[in-house]
């Protein structure tokens, strides 16, 4: 899978035009996602941890497997970066020095949205994310080996686990702004944090679904039974929902108070991508609300892994469409500036206003990357975490 | 004995496990189980007792979507046939700002459709007194009991045998 992504890659670096923005979109695109999907899963953790809850414990090594991707997100955030301060790629409108010169709106935000705050703000946010990754892993494992009667490990995963909920909070929120939504850095919303949020989540529990039923196939987790699965899916059902709720009420109040400077978002995404736009809302509400609906279909994995796959495909989808249509305008306004009018070119293009085989061949790429990091950490440690004092609570879950 | 009155005998369980332990046996004996009262609702009791999955839910789905159809039909009437007005520029049919209204009257359907119904079934409602038959039951007693009035004195004492065998702590007869 991995081969399938650096072919991609590279032949998407070859055909791309001579911003390379078809190849950093799609890098910044896949990392951002697998990143966010690495955060969730450690977002979850914590939770349970703070809420002292029990049903997850058997698969919990899953999760933490997820978290540490982190690693490999804070180095493919950190190229990213690289690029901005060395010129390689032009994602970011706030980035190039003349516009952001000429341009009240990125003047007034250049405070935030500038190459420091983007480099050093993820450096540390990301840095904490991975130190709360690796020391919950670390105590999960050394658990296993020297768990007392005592409990210390889970009191001392207490405390990160509550520590680490709010320092996610808000650092999610401050980064996603930097990585996503400052693609269009004029334009910004509120909730737009927690709306890719509740997307990453979505698709971090489709992952998980997937994962413990791939597991499940090959022999593995036998504990692991469609009680657990059916709270995973309820799960699914409700971020699902979460998701298009966050998705509406943005939509709405853009609609309602009818500002352009704020319409103009879904102005570029309706009449250019109205494909997209629609399918978003098709795939990621309609199909899992109407599937997911019934008790049975969340009890069965036939329907289970055939919608996750999908979540993970279509939240994918939104992430595009949350990020392509910036970034290309971003594009042609700098190929104007420099006076390529031949850049400027309306209509469909490959690879911007809709994914073509290279955008699916990078993501594959970057799923593989995703599960060779976690399967690799998962093969560190046993599979069921044997001394965790919730163990017995998740084996005989029962919903 | 008044009319509409049954006896019964029941007994009493400290634990749920031996409640459902003697579930389990009493299928196995063919005893007829009238009612099984529990404290708290307990995993597992539903299929050893052969209960069909509710049917709630899907009263819900109806009263739910009869919200929907509600707000959105009652809407679009008052505002394109009844008193068609211009709110903020929008036009005479604005969809989007109906979904939450509609999602509220949904909600709202759906909750106060299923209490009804679920009264209704259960011949609950305001006024109607339903018999204890033992205070504990809404303590910490796990209950089974059985319809006595067509029993012989050899049945009634098998139904006894039955509760001593499987840890019964009391056994009592009522008439309720």
């Amino acid at each position: 899978m991995m081969l399938v992504g650096i072919f991609s890659l590279v032949a998407t670096y070859i055909g791309d035009d001579h911003f390379h923005t078809r190849f950093w979109s799609n890098v910044l695109h896949n990392s951002v996602f697998f990143t966010g999907v690495a955060l969730m899963a450690l977002f979850l953790l914590a939770a349970k941890i703070t809420a002292w809850s029990g049903w997850h414990t058997i698969f919990k090594r899953v999760w933490e497997a997820y978290s540490l991707f982190l690693v490999v997100g804070l180095v493919l955030i950190m190229i990213i970066a690289l690029g901005i301060w060395g010129g390689w790629h032009h994602l970011y409108h706030w980035a190039d020095i003349k516009s952001v010169e000429s341009d009240v709106i990125l003047t007034g935000k250049s405070s935030f949205l500038n190459k420091n705050w983007y480099t050093f703000g993820s450096l540390l946010f990301v840095g904490l994310w991975v130190f709360f990754a690796i020391r919950i892993r670390q105590l999960s494992v050394d658990e296993d080996i020297n768990g007392d009667s005592n409990f210390t490990h889970a009191r001392k995963m207490r405390v990160l686990g509550a520590a680490a909920l709010p320092v996610i909070g808000f650092t999610s929120a401050a980064l996603i702004w930097q990585w996503v939504m400052s693609v269009d850095a004029h334009w910004y919303s509120t909730l737009f944090a927690w709306y890719a949020s509740a997307s990453m989540m979505v698709t971090m529990i489709a992952l998980t679904i997937i994962t413990l039923i791939m597991l499940k196939v090959r022999g593995y987790f036998p504990l692991v039974n469609i009680e657990h699965l059916h709270d995973l899916g309820k799960y699914m059902f409700a971020f699902s929902i979460f998701w298009t709720y966050l998705w509406f009420s943005q939509y709405m109040l853009i609609w309602y108070a009818n500002i352009p400077e704020e319409t103009i978002y879904f102005n570029t995404r309706l009449h250019q991508y109205p494909v997209l736009f629609y399918l978003n809302i098709g795939l990621n509400f309609v199909l899992p609300f109407l599937v997911l609906l019934r008790n049975d279909t969340k009890r069965k994995y036939g329907t289970l892994l055939f919608i996750s796959c999908v979540l993970v495909f279509s939240h994918w989808l939104d992430f595009f469409l949350m990020l392509k249509p910036g970034i290309i305008h971003t594009a042609h306004e700098l190929a104007a500036a420099a006076g390529e009018a031949g850049h400027h070119t309306a209509g469909a293009t490959p690879g911007f206003t809709l994914p073509g085989f290279l955008e699916i061949g990078t993501f594959i790429g970057f799923l593989g990357l995703f599960f060779f990091v976690v399967f690799n950490r998962l093969e560190k440690a046993s599979l069921v975490p044997s001394r965790d004092p919730y163990l017995m609570e998740s084996v005989s879950h029962h919903t | 004995m008044k009319h509409g009155e049954k006896n019964i005998l029941f007994g009493l369980y400290d634990d749920e496990e031996d409640l459902k332990k003697a579930v389990v046996q009493a299928n196995q004996d063919h005893l007829d189980i009238m009612d099984v009262l529990t404290p708290f609702p307990v995993h597992g009791l539903d299929p050893l007792l052969g209960l069909a999955e509710s049917r709630l839910h899907i009263a819900g789905f109806v009263f739910g979507l009869t919200g929907t159809l509600t707000a959105f039909l009652g809407m679009t009437w008052i505002f394109t046939r009844d008193w068609p007005n211009i709110f903020g520029g929008k036009p005479y049919w604005p969809i989007l700002s109906f979904v939450p209204i509609s999602f509220e009257l949904t909600v709202l359907f759906a909750s106060i459709g299923m209490v009804v119904t679920f009264y209704i079934v259960n011949g609950q409602g305001p006024g109607i007194k339903n018999p204890v038959i033992h205070p504990r039951i809404t303590d910490d007693k796990f209950c089974i009991a059985f319809n006595t009035d067509h029993l012989g004195d050899a049945q009634v004492s098998k139904l006894r045998n039955f509760f001593q065998q499987t840890g019964a702590s009391l056994v009592e007869t009522k008439t309720i």
